[in-house]
């Protein structure tokens, strides 16, 4: 009996240490299998805001905002040719382009606008991407954009210019000289290779769906059948992929294209349900596929890592169009919902949702109320000298130029080309009779620019280890979280 | 007693081992090292390098009449309006209107061919517009312009000899 005991003491020490074990091991495989990181292009604090008033109301949430983890990323870029921070080198870019921006999360490093997987001084640096697939994890790129634009582009290629995207190579697209010590490269060096030449070749991405056939050649998808790729659609005859070829590709190596440049924006599509771009996938969908796609994956245990790319938020709101740049921001949250969707039931996936620049200023004001270029008499915006809170206007009282200022421009001001008022919107809290363009309409909102602002942007988070990202983070920080996460670190 | 006893013992003994196993497996790291050195690719196997500028192939097939300045089609075609070609002894020129999403004009090179009286290719010549991000704002501060002119001389060793000419678009980056 003594015996039976001790055994039995053993085998319950062992299963106490097992159960310890695994439940340390679930929580350190838990740590994370997957991560699947999320972008809205351009897309800043108040485009979150504006998406959840019209949307959901004052009072609801987008799908990102329910997320538990909450922080704020800080975008700036540097100058051509700079240190990274820190060192006595460093020049700093306080606005950040797409590229710049991408490669910061990407592959660590800040870089100067334009850059793709290159530092600041024209160094290839790896991506995440790059070390995922090298680690032997299934990895996938989504975008709304040509698949060849800075976003999607910088896991996938390092070019000097972001420019040089295909199909052809040409010296003004694809050479910085005065990164490269004023001469330029030779044609066979990876960074003035055109990105679609790298996409179509280095298989760091195991399912590539988006836009951008145009930049893709027969070459092209010789090279991605000879390596196993089912390619929707056809570059060589340049036949767009369709919703039907994505519901047919069940496993394995995926390229799609839907269109041959960007994908279509989401308002024209839901006014024109009959025409061929409406047959286009959605953002969601294509995210959902891109997961289950990666997540079946024989190599299941070694987990995928996934970018998902709402481009067209940056797009339309350097046109300054509020109504097609919040319709892609519904489009891009519904994909985040489908997202952590997945990370819920996976319970070992981190999600990340943020963005790599605020584009345009986009402005809510008080209803009823005007901007300063409606105005006759704007602040100065200079130091008055005051001492207190006190000062009269330089200028004089503010008051509404109403030659400035002729009535909402998707409303009754939208004839007059020298019109500043605000685009108005009606919200989920408005009365169903309120319109779109009507002044009774809650939501207004103002443009400052057609351009990115330095403004820091938002950052939402599940999943393991998402509480790492509750801060304010440089953007570099987040290729640090998500090869922590993925236990890829270079 | 003592056999049972014996069938016991290894029997727990063989449920520690399987137990042990179990957690080695549960504990074991699934993702191999990484080599940040050879992650990126830079070298493309099979893939020639460009010996220079792009080229149309259309510009072949093509033999405008004398005075003519027609189209030479490219990638991306559905992306532009060619307008107000002409050419004189000198040089083509024309507007490009970017058609399709415009947030940046980044890169746009306008190749013409040049075709002597019997419609036979001779020469050509390109512009080029790129916008540097990093020492130009884009678009002025302003919502982009669509619009780029352009102006493509006649090669001087073409001077008198070219009578007609196509225009096509190989590079065009917008987004």
């Amino acid at each position: 009996m003594a015996l039976v005991a001790l055994l039995s003491a053993t085998a319950l020490s062992a299963t106490t240490v097992v159960g310890a074990e695994a439940a340390a091991t679930q929580a350190s495989s838990s740590k994370i299998t997957n991560v699947i990181y999320l972008l809205g292009d351009g897309m800043g604090r108040t485009h979150v805001t504006a998406g959840r008033d019209r949307y959901y109301g004052a009072s609801g949430s987008l799908n990102m905002e329910r997320l538990p983890v909450v922080g704020q990323v800080r975008t700036y870029a540097v100058q051509k040719n700079s240190g990274q921070p820190g060192d006595p080198d460093f020049v700093p870019e306080y606005v950040t382009d797409s590229a710049s921006s991408a490669t910061a999360w990407s592959s660590g490093v800040k870089t100067y606008n334009a850059a793709l997987g290159v530092d600041a001084k024209g160094t290839v640096v790896p991506t995440a991407m790059e070390l995922a697939h090298q680690a032997g994890l299934r990895t996938g790129n989504v975008s709304t954009a040509e698949i060849t634009d800075a976003t999607p582009a910088a896991q996938m290629s390092h070019v000097l210019a972001r420019g040089c995207q295909g199909p052809s190579y040409s010296a003004a697209s694809c050479q910085v000289i005065d990164v490269t010590g004023g001469a330029a490269l030779p044609t066979s060096d990876i960074r003035v290779t055109p990105v679609a030449d790298q996409i179509a070749r280095n298989g760091t991405a195991d399912v590539i769906l988006g836009g951008g056939l145009s930049r893709f050649d027969a070459a092209d998808e010789a090279a991605l059948k000879g390596q196993g790729y089912k390619v929707l659609g056809s570059p060589a005859s340049q036949t767009v992929a369709t919703r039907a070829d994505l519901r047919n590709a069940r496993s394995g190596k995926v390229f799609g294209l839907f269109n041959k440049g960007n994908l279509t924006i989401s308002k024209f599509k839901r006014e024109n349900p009959t025409s061929p771009q409406a047959a286009e996938p959605t953002l969601p969908e294509l995210t959902k596929k891109a997961i289950g796609l990666l997540d079946q994956s024989t190599r299941k245990n070694k987990g995928f890592y996934l970018q998902v790319e709402g481009a067209l938020i940056d797009k339309r709101s350097h046109a300054n169009d509020a109504a097609q740049t919040l319709e892609e921001i519904k489009a891009f949250d519904d994909a985040v919902a489908v997202a952590v969707d997945f990370a819920r039931k996976d319970k070992h996936t981190l999600v990340i949702v943020t963005a790599d620049h605020e584009c345009a200023g986009f402005g809510i004001i008080e209803k009823g109320t005007f901007t300063n270029a409606e105005a006759a008499t704007p602040p100065v915006n200079a130091d008055t000298g005051n001492p207190a809170n006190n000062s009269t206007p330089a200028r004089g009282a503010n008051a509404k130029d109403p030659a400035r200022s002729t009535g909402p421009v998707n409303g009754s001001g939208s004839a007059d080309p020298k019109n500043f008022a605000p685009a108005t919107f009606r919200t989920a809290d408005d009365p169903a009779s309120v319109q779109d363009g009507s002044p009774d309409a809650s939501l207004w909102l103002t443009y400052l620019s057609g351009n990115h602002t330095g403004q820091d942007v938002p950052l939402y988070a599940y999943g393991p280890h998402s509480s790492e990202l509750a801060d304010s983070v440089e953007n570099t920080m987040l290729f640090d979280v998500v090869t922590g996460a993925l236990r890829i670190q270079p | 007693m003592s056999r049972t006893r014996t069938l016991l013992a290894a029997g727990l003994a063989v449920v520690v081992v399987l137990v042990s196993l179990g957690a080695w497996w549960l504990a074991r790291d699934p993702t191999p090292t990484t080599d940040s050195a050879s992650a990126a690719r830079t070298s493309l196997v099979g893939l020639p390098a460009a010996t220079g500028e792009p080229e149309l192939a259309s510009l072949d097939t093509l033999h405008p009449q004398p005075g003519q300045v027609v189209e030479a089609a490219g990638p991306f075609d559905d992306r532009f309006d060619l307008t107000g070609l002409s050419l004189t002894d000198r040089a083509v020129s024309g507007r490009v209107l970017v058609t399709s999403d415009v947030s940046d004009l980044l890169e746009l090179q306008v190749l013409a061919g040049f075709y002597d009286s019997s419609g036979a290719l001779i020469g050509t010549g390109r512009w080029d517009y790129h916008l540097d991000e990093a020492t130009a704002s884009p678009h002025d501060g302003q919502t982009p312009d669509e619009h780029r002119v352009f102006r493509i001389a006649v090669p001087a060793d073409l001077a008198g000899r070219a009578v007609a000419a196509a225009v096509g678009v190989p590079v065009l980056v917008n987004e």
